[in-house]
């Protein structure tokens, strides 16, 4: 049981707070996973710390390089509805709208669900995907992170003690580019069984550049460049997209869980990949 | 011992000065300080639904809300629909298309729907459905439940 509660107006405030308060201080987001948590008596807490009167984290920023900068308290309904997203980066509001569902998008945020880093949560596919960079504030100087490098395994992340997530930083897509995000899920507003977020753009009916992700299939979200290679440059045709299934399934690590068996989720994932490149290149070919 | 916050709660626009733990959930004090008791404790894990109240009019689980981060925020319990007795709109079409049953769900489901035909008064049953998915019947009396919806729908604005 916590024995203080914290509401900083400031991130420097904030990790002030947590630096002070040790390992057992708990930042406190939308709630929907740490509460969940702490009501099943899973987690110990000393100082609970709410983010939610810092204002910075609650704004999506749109800088002149095109990239979005969604601040860490963004809800996943905000990101969902997110009319700043272009291109490509709707990646992420297409996985933002197949979170749980309406309550519980109106209170998770971004930073709340990548920092617990859950293996068949929706955004960490997505953020690879989208090629985002992921802000962390500590005691020092800000850095960032490719969201690649962030997402080390099962529900860990590259956050050091006394850090916080502060944003994603999204890039502009390529110009046309369009952003798709396809999950399976055994009823809606599960976590995945497997999921697969890709950025494509198309050129008179070739890929020109794709990036793909798959969740829930892991430790953390898995790209596979060799697989892409096998893409970019040709037309879409069966016989490609299997030769690019195969070598994504050869480096997935999925688990046996309640959800799903591992080898299902080897199986599936080539139909979902084909299903989503379908998707984006009938997209593509609209604009 | 856990510091007791001092707070002021706005609930079915009344405002009440209460002492909360930092660890104490909305669902608590709603049940057990305000006696709101048509806020259920199903999952206690934000999955069932039969928690669900408006914040700032939009639905949020009870559950997995802290009291105190709920200060100066707007929050509608089931008791809170309706005007001076009369049922509102969502209620009185729940009468209606008999789509209460053991009745545990009916008030998460009440203001989840409430919500959307707020944002949403022309909706479509796919809609509807999409619209509910975050609460739970355990009854499995959906088809009332969206009939009920569609219904209300139907009454026009309720004010």
């Amino acid at each position: 049981m916590a024995q203080t509660f914290h509401q900083p107006a400031s991130v420097d405030e904030a990790i002030a707070v947590l630096t002070e308060h040790g390992e057992l201080a708990r930042l406190l987001a939308g709630g929907a996973t740490l509460v969940a948590m702490m009501n099943a008596g899973l987690l110990e807490t000393s100082a609970l710390i709410s983010l939610s009167a810092i204002e910075e984290l609650t704004e999506i920023r749109i800088a002149e390089d095109g990239s979005a900068r969604i601040g860490a308290m963004r809800r996943h309904r905000q990101t969902a509805f997110e009319s700043n997203l272009r291109d490509g980066q709707q990646v992420l509001s297409r996985a933002a709208a197949q979170i749980a569902n309406v309550p519980v998008r109106n209170m998770g945020t971004l930073g709340g669900s990548i920092s617990f880093a859950d293996p068949a949560a929706d955004y960490p596919p997505a953020l690879v995907a989208a090629d985002a960079r992921i802000e962390i504030a500590g005691k020092s100087a800000r850095r960032q992170v490719a969201a690649e490098e962030f997402f080390l395994g099962w529900y860990e992340t590259a956050l050091e003690s006394g850090e916080m997530v502060t944003a994603a930083v999204v890039p502009e897509a390529p110009a046309g580019s369009v952003g798709v995000y396809e999950k399976l899920c055994r009823v809606s507003g599960d976590f995945a069984v497997a999921s697969v977020a890709l950025r494509l753009t198309a050129n008179a009916g070739e890929i020109a550049d794709l990036r793909i992700a798959i969740g829930a299939c892991g430790g953390g979200p898995v790209r596979v460049p060799e697989a892409e290679k096998l893409l970019i440059g040709f037309e879409l045709t069966t016989g490609r997209v299997e030769a690019a299934a195969e070598c994504i399934v050869a480096e997935l690590d999925p688990v046996d869980d309640v959800r799903a068996s591992a080898a299902y989720r080897r199986l599936v994932v080539p139909r979902l990949l084909q299903k989503a490149l379908n998707e984006a290149m009938d997209e593509a070919s609209d604009q | 011992m856990s510091e007791k916050i001092p707070l002021d709660l706005m609930v079915n626009g009344r405002v009440s000065e209460l002492l909360v733990a930092p660890h104490t959930t909305l669902l608590s004090v709603l049940r057990e300080q305000l006696a709101l008791r048509g806020c259920k404790r199903g999952c206690n894990q934000g999955v069932c639904g039969a928690c669900t109240v408006l914040l700032d009019g939009e639905p949020v689980r009870a559950c997995l809300s802290l009291a105190a981060n709920c200060e100066n925020r707007d929050i509608t319990t089931v008791e809170g629909l309706g005007n001076n007795g009369v049922p509102a709109a969502v209620q009185r079409a729940m009468i209606e298309a008999n789509a209460v049953q053991c009745g545990f769900c009916t008030s998460g489901v009440l203001l989840s729907a409430k919500a959307f035909l707020d944002t949403n008064p022309s909706p479509s049953i796919d809609e509807v459905r999409a619209a509910l998915s975050g609460n739970l019947c355990r009854c499995s009396g959906y088809k009332k439940i969206v009939d009920a919806v569609m219904l209300a729908a139907s009454y026009g604005v309720d004010k």
